[in-house]
């Protein structure tokens, strides 16, 4: 595939600017040289996944005073280059005695821990680990310069708190290249080292990382099965004749997809095929070919029949309840990728590379779109919960009447406390809820500590579980208690998009308001704003019998008065407080 | 060629190609600042697929200038 040029990139961003909806995210870049070049360049990248990035370029040379005017940006990048660290640095250490090496090493650290101080209360911070490969390239052993670098960022890795990722550059060069990567000719003459290639590659490098705090990354891998997961087609060439095994040249390539792609599914990624072919035939290979690695028990959705593709994939999206935009598909065939592009614009579809040899390093690149920062209990029971939701969907059929639907499933609700077990999945659930999500507010892993030690809030976890299994994590609320006020204020009401669609949400809000009146609270005050994608909340508090109070700037206010609060009190749905049963309470983190 | 650099500057510089007028320069057109100019080097560099000497980044002080030393590096090639 053609990288877009840097004029085509200029245009699109201008016209991408335009039409984007969603609130805007904030990026602030901070560095020691000029860097002013990246700033259409990660604006686009991040507008192509509907992000609404603005890029903010800090004043040159000024990264510690700079970190105190961005605490409110999304993201903060720091490019802090060691050889522009004090003017010349890069050939000026070597002439340096030890003293005057550790005056330098004292002073970066200390502006380090600055930067790590004032920076404590953004949710992503990424800096750049320093290197010196611009101008160490030709070194045969370290001389000081990079042994400063190595110590500095030896500093760096003991200093970052969660919320700082470190980036490795380095990585980003062998991949394009050093000389594709630097402009000397800028360096020397405006102190501007990186090239619009470095800037590119830079962005679709770190930009994994953060969709995955805004909640934008894919869920789902979905592949086509001739010359995806296998070489040869199985129609034609026949159930002997299909290659996968690590014995043979063009096998062993798929016996490394295979391994690749189960090592995404431990993560918790959902796999899924889609296929044209006879679903006896694709069921025969998972089922007993020796080589497959990919068994039934990996895969959560199968859509093998000779339907378009694009019709399977809606069908999929709509069965694990994910958006279109959370699927990734890789199919061998351009003209598929092609339909399924045209057709389904939010998707990303990829095509295998055509020599063989090339699949597994772009299956590596791919890998990473499914970045997370940590992986939870919940993930490693993805693939099955995600089965269970899929047969789900299915009876689902079977019911004319949802009620009654409802009634067979058995769901049982448990709620719990927020505790420190519980924060990386609750910070986890608030980057990746988009569709029954309220006000859509996200929390880093610091930020749910800090409401979990906090006396005025309060975190409901919700845990929900029916006859074909348990959800584990699934929803959550942030309350504000004003008690002095005898009043309560839903700060965040998420649902994850796997249990929606059972009156859950409403059984939870019977819960919260009761338990609230327990406590002698009177009033309950929420918020709706609404996004590109929880349209399905619009009128949740209106049906919880709130009243619409005020709308400024997007936020529709809503109170109720406790007393007057009609339970729904659902006859089928069990609410159970797992905090008093310590049982329930390990068995659900 | 005239054509083609003039849609460069009207996307770096985001303006209309039409209220560029025929000879624009940082003291006609605001946003030709020091940025944009990298910009602009950066387009036309990969555009043309042609690299420019320093002295060229600094002699280029309008569109003529842009012009003639554009066509002195097109001869080379």
């Amino acid at each position: 595939m053609k990288e877009i040029s840097y004029i085509e990139l200029l245009e699109e961003n201008q016209r991408l600017g335009k039409q984007q909806k969603g609130a805007r995210y904030n990026l602030a870049v901070l560095s020691n040289v000029t860097v002013n070049l990246c700033k259409e360049v990660f604006e686009y990248y991040l507008r192509c996944e509907n992000i609404n990035a603005h890029v903010k370029i800090g004043d040159y040379d000024n990264i510690v005073q700079d970190t105190l005017k961005n605490q409110d940006a999304n993201v903060v990048i720091i490019f802090w280059e060691i050889g522009n660290a004090i003017d010349g640095l890069q050939f000026k250490a070597n002439l340096f005695d030890d003293k005057e090496i550790d005056a330098i090493f004292e002073k970066l650290k200390s502006e380090i821990d600055l930067v790590v101080q004032n920076l404590a209360g953004n949710s992503l911070v990424l800096i750049n680990k320093f290197s010196t490969y611009a101008f160490s390239g030709f070194n045969l052993k370290k001389d000081k310069f990079e042994k400063l670098a190595d110590d500095l960022n030896e500093y760096l890795q003991a200093k970052a708190t969660v919320n700082i990722k470190l980036v490795d550059i380095e990585k980003i060069f062998a991949q394009i290249g050093l000389k594709q990567s630097m402009d000397y000719r800028g360096f020397y003459s405006s102190r501007s080292l990186y090239s619009v290639e470095f800037f590119k590659a830079y962005a679709q490098y770190v930009n994994p990382v953060i969709l995955s705090v805004n909640g934008n990354s894919k869920k789902a891998l979905i592949l086509d099965c001739d010359n995806t997961l296998w070489k040869g087609v199985l129609g034609e060439d026949g159930f002997d004749n299909i290659e996968m095994s690590a014995q043979t040249k063009d096998g062993a390539v798929y016996a490394e997809i295979q391994s690749l792609i189960l090592s995404l599914c431990k993560e918790g990624v959902i796999i899924g095929l889609c296929s044209k072919n006879n679903e006896q035939d694709i069921q025969e290979v998972i089922s007993t070919h020796p080589d497959m690695l990919l068994k039934d028990e990996h895969i959560s959705v199968k859509k093998i029949n000779w339907l378009d593709k694009p019709q399977n994939l809606r069908e999929i999206a709509q069965e694990l309840n994910i958006g279109l935009e959370s699927i990734v598909i890789i199919d061998d065939s351009s003209f598929e990728v092609n339909f399924i592009k045209n057709e389904l614009p939010g998707i990303t579809a990829l095509q295998v590379p055509e020599r063989v040899h090339d699949y597994p390093l772009f299956f590596r690149k791919t890998m990473q779109l499914f970045y997370k920062p940590s992986i939870t209990p919940e993930d490693l029971k993805k693939t099955q919960m995600y089965k269970q939701q899929v047969i789900r969907e299915n009876s689902k059929k079977q019911f004319s009447n949802i009620e009654e639907y409802l009634k067979s499933l058995a769901l049982k609700v448990m709620v719990l406390e927020g505790n420190d077990k519980l924060v990386p999945r609750l910070s986890q659930l608030s980057q990746k809820t988009n569709q029954f999500n309220l006000t859509t507010k996200r929390y880093t892993e610091e930020d749910i500590k800090k409401i979990v030690k906090d006396d005025l809030k309060k975190i409901m976890a919700f845990s929900v579980s029916d006859k074909f299994g348990d959800s584990g994590i699934t929803g959550m609320a942030v309350i504000n208690l004003e008690r002095q006020l005898s009043r309560a204020h839903i700060e965040s009401y998420m649902l994850s998009c796997r249990v929606i669609g059972r009156n859950i949400e409403f059984a939870l809000m019977d819960y919260i308001v009761g338990s609230l009146k327990e406590k002698g609270f009177k009033k309950v005050t929420a918020s709706y704003i609404p996004t590109a994608k929880n349209g399905i909340t619009q009128n949740f508090y209106d049906q919880c019998g709130y009243k619409q109070t005020g709308l400024s700037n997007n936020v529709h206010d809503y109170a109720l008065e406790i007393d007057q609060y009609q339970p729904k009190n659902f006859d089928y749905l069990e609410v159970i407080n797992g905090n008093k049963n310590k049982e329930n309470y390990v068995h659900c983190i | 060629m005239e054509t083609k650099i003039k849609k460069i500057m009207s996307i770096v510089f985001d303006a209309q190609v039409e209220n560029l007028g025929g000879n624009p320069s940082p003291d006609t057109l605001e946003a030709w600042d020091s940025l944009n100019h990298m910009k602009l080097i950066s387009s036309l560099e990969e555009e043309f697929g042609i690299q420019f000497d320093d002295d060229d980044i600094l002699n280029m002080k309008d569109y003529h200038s842009v012009q003639s030393i554009l066509s002195k590096h097109l001869e080379k090639i």
